[in-house]
């Protein structure tokens, strides 16, 4: 599976979106190694944010161009503080700050998406800003 | 650009990236999106219906052989070219997004 999906990536100049299995197991064995950025997703909780740094790590050891942290839940500057304080200094950008949405909650509980049922939700304007920041084009090679 | 989205499990790393797919497809990208996790829940979050997408079935064994040049190095390649992987295999999402399934577990030890 690993193989194909790493194939799968690799064909044009169209988007990708790969959703990983939960935890660091693909990323140990190489699965994004044909993306040419990370999104970890961090929620601002020790042991959140603990294996967010090794997802990040491992990424960037896999050589993905641009490794960057989705911060999720957050409910407050102290939350997004802290989550910067743990990236930032690791040279980790916080590329969005996702706020905890009650629609994220009702969405999954209908189950649909959630933005065809909270389109101008905080949650999907936070997704929108992130994918501001990630600009139409993949970072050059090394550039990240 | 190749987007992986990583997270802990409970981390909402799969409506990020099903909110991020119809996003970028709105601004006129044509996404494609692979769902890796072996508790697949890409479709719903991408919007599609639950029961189309509890229905969908996990890429088929067989996609990949190994080929060996003259020194003897082997690699893996696709038997089919990924567009035709994702148009034969793939089911449709809102906003033209194009989404495989590539392990589905169905029943616990058979992953």
């Amino acid at each position: 599976m690993r193989g194909i999906i790493q194939d799968l990536q690799s064909d044009g100049d169209d988007v990708t979106v790969l959703d990983l299995e939960a935890g660091l197991e693909h990323l140990k064995r190489g699965t994004a190694s044909s993306s040419d950025t990370l999104l970890v997703v961090a929620e601002p909780y020790y042991r959140s944010l603990e294996t967010a740094t090794r997802a990040a790590d491992l990424g960037r050891e896999l050589g993905i161009g641009r490794v960057g942290i989705v911060a999720n839940k957050v409910r407050d500057d102290r939350d997004a503080n802290a989550i910067s304080q743990v990236f930032e200094p690791r040279g980790l950008p916080v590329l969005g700050v996702v706020p905890f949405d009650q629609s994220v909650v009702l969405a999954d509980q209908t189950p649909a998406a959630l933005i065809d049922i909270a389109p101008d939700s905080p949650a999907v304007r936070a997704v929108e800003a992130l994918v501001d920041r990630l600009g139409p084009r993949p970072p050059a090679p090394g550039s990240g | 650009m190749q987007v992986a989205v990583a997270g802990k499990g409970g981390s909402g790393k799969t409506t990020i990236a099903g909110t991020l797919a119809r996003i970028l497809a709105r601004r006129g990208s044509m996404v494609r999106a692979i769902d890796a996790d072996s508790n697949p829940n890409l479709a719903v979050t991408l919007g599609m219906d639950p029961a189309v997408a509890f229905a969908m079935s996990g890429l088929p064994p067989g996609l990949l052989r190994v080929v060996r040049d003259e020194n003897g190095t082997s690699e893996t390649v696709l038997v089919k070219a990924p567009r035709e992987i994702f148009d034969e295999y793939g089911m449709d999402a809102p906003d033209g997004i194009r989404l495989i399934v590539g392990a589905r577990v169905e029943h616990a030890g058979t992953g």
